[in-house]
């Protein structure tokens, strides 16, 4: 619509031609002579003109009608005849475009003529008087261009919404219509037409003919009649007259719409670069060339001072393509010693100082280059906190970029200001007030001033508005790179707030523009893909580390590299995949760590932490704690330089341990001292065996209760057998079968007794048979689900350490145990030995073989429910578990054919059936202080005692006499057995849930005690095992 | 701030506390269950100091429980922006500093710190002023103003500020 935006600048114009009218008439009054002050008088005007222009200019509220700009310069342009050339070049350029509308536009093209005589008397009179300074024509004509070619730039495009809507076409107006053409032909066909017309003159009745570049096929016609339009096509081959379709009204505009590419490029809006080394680069306008397409930016160079040195020196340059040099600030002096020349340049036309290198201009370590409008992108640009950030770099302070936080502001999206928002003006008269949003309009926001003697309700436009903050809210990011965190605000400094981050106890500098008020606590995005949070990942070249924080786009990932914190940001696809391998390692006493158990670092920067390890991956820890700051609380350790303190998790590996470092106490000697223990069990003890075969996965979802949401078992509970990649073998509860299903088709949050995974380790005891038997037979004993009996579990525990220590010597069940899942013995090595020789044990002397197995370096033993059960028992060495033996005593018969025969043993079944109670008798019985023992010593009579107190590696401090009043000495576990209790001793219970309590033995009833506790004043039977005379005090 | 109001609570119990101590035993699990939670609208619950009233209870269907509803008065403690609370200082990093004030945690950002106060790593981290006179490290005491509070289900957070006259340190475990 450019001939109707046309208007104002005719009235423009006018007010000229009255100028100049009046000019005439006085030339008309005083004749010829005066011709020369005339002259001077228009100099005159044009140099007021002039500082009208510049006032304008610096009065950056330049809602000018463009046209009327581009007209202005015009005369300046065409100025003078002296760079006629130059000038020439440039004013048929912008005829030519106009002249291509306005030969159409028929009623105003009449008008045309007479302005371009305006315009050309005002060129003639503009012979400036500088002309004199200049006597290099060219340079005049270059400065003239720099001065004037710039100014440009300073018009608007846009008419006021206004004028533009009183355009718009209304039904009396000619109407467009669309005419078919020749493809390819449409400019023809216009030009056709305009020939037409010049030649026919008023004979036709068109008004004008319009070829869209990209619209093919069709032109545009506006007639008043579609007969007009007909008329006018006779005769034209390339126009296909036969169908002409009228334009609606409303679609008009359209029709002539230029699609918005005259975005507001105005200095200091903030652009990415398309193409080239800096692509996707931010950019900050300095200068544009509207004429020229051209706009000057400032960047950050991205530039490799070496290569530019060997370049400018003529050396060989390597073309390394893919190397893009990371953005950094130019520094002279450094240029200066690969002895690049640095030039000192003012640049004519801003005076501004520049420092040229091979053409490149640099200030203040800024790149200024000089591309075409067609390479940057203006739209939503939405530059991140960091870019600004480096941007301001040379010591500007914040109030610098209230230019560059327009832009900001001109992508806000809609809606952005509700009501109620508390918000502060940043630009005007009205700058720094504060106020609360009332309503929103298209652009303006009405706020209510916080200052009473204001009126209301105040309207003040969107971008002039910034929400406010004040220390102590409680905000969302909702955009940005860290969109969605939330946090308490710290500090507002302008428009960008200091965040405490609630999750990560961090700082985060957001803009205000980005947050909301909001009471909401979240972590803010934990996931992209597959990879959350705190997961272990494996990156691109091998290394690997636990995500610590989750951006929008990337990962900070805590590198696997000890004794450094390295944190890396990667990509979604430098990630490989993720490791969830459930492995464990040994600290620096050689006890193993698994996963959740807590370390204390005693080597290295972070000595001291302590904290859960939550990742292992080649001997490296991953520990989390809590106190720790940085890195979301991970620390990463060499394994080798940690410790595992508590032992919630690791008694039993603990255990094994103890024992390595005592070798006296592998030897068997306590087995004499524990007949007792078997009494009960009665049965060679390998019988158990392959009843519970679940623990064998080396996950710790192996041998837990799961229960199965999908596919055709939906519903069904069983156990994990066995864990094959991502499918899972259940043996169901209800149906003595073995099912496999996909992992994750299953739940493994069922509702189980505490002992659950310390079934896992019974089972390690039970292997050895399994190999004889019927697959099934394990799984015929649904009652004896570990689930279901707790007190299996308990009893079975401690023999499992024994039976599959390393260090026994009976290792046949081993062996079949490591054929069975080689994966789980791999982590522990001692495990390998397998010791042929030991076979004999096997049977007949049972005790032998668990008596000695300390070695509990059982890799699973990670699993937390198990350990727990081991948790209350404070002296691990105790070898023996009085009931763990007793499960097997007729199993063995059974070994052969009849699977289904275990439940009956008389000792399990008994077992089985037994209150829980009784079953956590079996635990074991650690000694505890204040009990009485027998010491035995080599070549001693026993001794009574009273213990005192139990030392951490098993051994305890005795002291002589009944009453506790003789000497002290230390014996070991295996030197001192419980001194068994008689009916109405006073006892203290040694195992099972009820461990440390006292009671009274009010009965004896086989190798049962009856036992009243003291406390809660319950009858309980108890095994005699697991009692212990107390010592009287 | 320190309250003393009374709360209700309906508190479950065993059968097996039913006797002759069924009070006691309602007011020793209503100590346990309740001293030191923490709720949004009140704020911890620093004691239990009486009992106001015991309703009757109802035997809920199907497990023998008793629900009785408890009034009870206790002593709340609920930190509010702008109040000043002495505390002892927890942690030190160079974000700011860690401070308690019983059960309540309070951040001060290093922004919130007097300017002149420097960070100082090493063993113990510490701010200091440049004259070395005024130190906050672990174990001090500060006086400080409540900026912001969080309230979760469990807990209180606040951001506290020492950028103020009057506040500060108040003692110093060194010069003890």
């Amino acid at each position: 619509m450019r001939n109707r935006g046309m208007d104002p600048d005719e009235d423009e114009y006018e007010e000229y031609e009255d100028d100049e009218a009046e000019v005439d008439e006085e030339e008309e009054d005083r004749g010829a002579s005066s011709r020369k002050r005339r002259r001077s008088g228009f100099i005159d005007d044009d140099a007021e003109e002039v500082d009208e222009d510049e006032e304008e200019e610096e009065d950056e509220e330049d809602d000018f009608d463009d046209r009327g700009g581009r007209k202005r310069q015009y005369k300046r342009m065409a100025a003078s005849n002296f760079f006629d050339e130059e000038a020439q070049v440039d004013s048929d350029e912008e005829e030519e475009e106009e002249e291509a509308e306005d030969d159409f536009i028929v009623d105003e093209g009449a008008d045309l003529p007479e302005e371009d005589g305006g315009r050309r008397m005002h060129s003639r009179r503009m012979l400036p008087h500088d002309q004199e300074d200049h006597e290099d024509l060219e340079a005049m004509a270059r400065s003239i261009q720099e001065r004037y070619g710039r100014r440009a730039t300073d018009y608007d495009e846009e008419a006021t919404d206004v004028e533009q809507q009183a355009l718009l076409p209304s039904v009396r107006d000619p109407k467009l219509w669309m005419v078919k053409c020749a493809i390819g032909r449409e400019r023809e066909a216009a030009v056709c037409l305009m020939q037409k017309y010049i030649d026919k003159g008023s004979e036709l009745q068109i008004r004008s003919a319009i070829a869209l570049d990209h619209l093919k096929n069709f032109i545009y016609v506006e007639a008043d009649k579609e007969a007009h339009v007909r008329e006018a096509c006779k005769g034209l081959r390339n126009i296909y007259a036969q169908k002409i379709t009228l334009v609606p009204i409303r679609e008009m505009t359209d029709v002539l719409s230029v699609e918005s590419k005259a975005i507001d490029l105005s200095r200091d809006t903030w652009v990415r670069m398309k193409i080239g080394t800096y692509k996707g680069d931010l950019a900050k306008v300095v200068d544009v060339d509207n004429v020229r397409q051209r706009v000057t930016v400032k960047l950050i160079p991205r530039i490799d001072l070496q290569a530019l040195a060997n370049k400018l020196e003529g050396r060989e340059v390597v073309k390394k393509k893919a190397f893009v040099p990371p953005p950094r600030f130019m520094n002279v002096d450094e240029a200066r010693e690969l002895h690049i020349r640095v030039e000192h340049r003012r640049d004519p036309m801003t005076g501004e100082r520049f420092e040229t290198i091979g053409g490149m201009m640099f200030k203040d370590g800024f790149l200024y280059k000089t591309v075409s409008i067609k390479s940057i992108s203006a739209q939503n640009i939405k530059p991140t906190f960091d870019e600004l950030e480096k941007f301001r770099k040379p010591g500007e302070n914040g109030d610098g970029d209230v230019a560059s936080l327009s832009t900001l502001f001109a992508n806000r999206k809609k809606g952005h200001f509700m009501k109620g928002d508390a918000v502060i003006v940043i630009k005007g008269d009205l700058k720094n007030l504060k106020g609360w949003v009332e309503k929103v309009d298209e652009d303006n926001v009405h706020i209510r001033p916080e200052i009473k003697d204001l009126p209301k309700t105040l309207a003040v436009n969107e971008r002039e508005l910034c929400k406010y903050f004040e220390p102590g809210n409680h905000v969302k990011v909702v955009s940005g790179t860290q969109e969605g965190a939330t946090g308490m605000v710290v500090k507002v400094e302008q428009h960008v707030l200091i965040i405490l981050s609630d999750t990560t106890k961090e700082h985060m500098r957001v803009f205000a523009d980005d947050v909301v008020e909001s009471s909401e606590v979240t972590i803010g995005v934990t996931r992209i893909g597959d990879y959350e949070l705190h997961d272990l990942v494996l990156l691109d070249n091998l290394s690997f580390g636990v995500i610590i924080r989750v951006e929008s786009e990337a990962f900070q990932v805590l590198k696997g590299v000890p004794d450094r914190p390295e944190v890396a940001l990667v990509k979604l696809r430098e990630i490989k995949c993720k490791i969830e391998k459930k492995i464990s390692v040994q600290d620096r006493f050689k006890n193993t760590v698994s996963t959740k158990d807590v370390v204390r670092i005693v080597e290295g920067p972070c000595k001291g932490k302590q904290g859960p390890v939550e990742h292992i991956y080649r001997g490296v820890l991953f520990i989390y704690d809590r106190h720790h700051l940085e890195h979301a609380g991970f620390i990463c350790s060499k394994a080798q330089s940690c410790v595992v303190v508590g032992g919630s998790r690791t008694n039993g590996d603990r255990n094994g341990d103890g024992y390595s470092r005592f070798p006296s106490l592998r030897t068997p000697p306590r087995i004499p001292q524990s007949p007792r223990r078997f009494s009960r069990g009665g049965g060679p003890p390998m019988d158990s065996g392959g009843r519970h075969r679940g623990g064998r996965g080396h996950d710790g979802l192996a041998g837990q209760t799961v229960k199965i949401r999908q596919g055709p078992y939906k519903g069904y509970r069983g156990r994990v057998i066995e864990l094959k990649g991502t499918s899972v073998r259940v043996e169901l509860e209800s149906q003595m079968k073995v099912v496999t299903v996909d992992r994750n088709h299953i739940s493994d949050n069922v509702a189980v007794t505490p002992y659950r995974d310390s079934s896992r380790y019974g089972m390690g005891s039970e292997t050895p048979m399994h190999p004889s038997r019927t697959p099934l037979h394990p799984y015929m004993t649904p009652m004896r689900d570990p689930g279901a009996t707790p007190i299996h579990d308990g009893m079975r525990t401690p023999m499992r350490d024994r039976a599959w220590n390393p260090y026994t010597p009976m290792s046949p069940p081993r062996d079949n145990w490591e054929d069975g899942n080689p994966g789980s013995w791999g982590t522990s090595p001692q495990y390998q030995p397998g010791s042929p020789p030991s076979r004999p044990y096997e049977a007949p002397t049972p005790g032998a073989g668990w008596a000695n197995t300390p070695g509990g370096n059982y890799s699973e033993a990670g699993t937390p429910r198990e350990n727990s059960a081991y948790a209350n028992a404070p002296s691990p060495y105790l070898p023996s578990t009085p009931g763990g033996q007793p499960m097997t005593p007729n199993s063995a018969s059974y070994l052969p054919g009849t699977p289904g025969g275990q439940p009956m043993t008389p000792g399990t079944g008994g077992l089985d059936l037994m209150s829980p109670v009784i079953g956590g008798d079996s635990e074991g019985p650690w000694f505890m202080p204040d009990i009485l023992v027998n010491v035995r010593r080599a070549g001693e009579d026993s001794v009574v005692g009273v213990i005192r107190e139990v030392l951490p590696d098993g051994s305890c401090r005795v002291v002589l006499g009944t009453s506790g009043s003789g000497d002290t000495i230390t014996a070991l576990p295996s030197e001192m057995e419980a001194v068994v209790p008689r009916k109405s001793d006073k006892i203290k219970i040694m195992g099972g849930t009820l461990r440390g309590a006292t009671g009274k033995l009010i009965g004896v009833d086989g190798t049962d005690g009856i036992v009243k506790v003291d406390d809660t004043l319950d009858v309980k039977i108890l095994d005699l095992v697991i009692l212990a005379k107390l010592a009287q005090s | 701030m320190f309250f003393h109001i009374v709360l209700e609570r309906n508190m479950q119990l065993h059968p097996r506390f039913f006797g002759r101590n069924l009070r006691d035993n309602l007011v020793s699990k209503l100590m346990k269950d309740v001293e030191g939670t923490c709720s949004g609208r009140h704020g911890f619950v620093v004691a239990v100091t009486g009992i106001e009233n015991i309703g009757k209870g109802l035997i809920r269907d199907g497990t023998g429980f008793v629900t009785f509803p408890v009034k009870y008065q206790c002593v709340v403690f609920r930190p509010f922006k702008g109040e000043i609370l002495e505390a002892v200082v927890t942690m030190v990093n160079k974000m700011g500093f860690f401070a308690e004030a019983g059960p309540v945690q309070i951040f001060v950002s290093n922004h919130l710190i007097p300017d002149d106060m420097e960070f100082q790593s090493g063993d113990m981290p510490n701010y200091t002023t440049s004259d070395g006179s005024v130190k906050i490290q672990k174990d001090s005491e500060v006086r400080l103003k409540i900026i912001g509070t969080r309230v979760d289900a469990t807990e209180i957070f606040c951001i506290g500020t020492i950028k103020d006259d009057f506040l500060g340190v108040i003692n110093d475990p060194t010069t003890i």
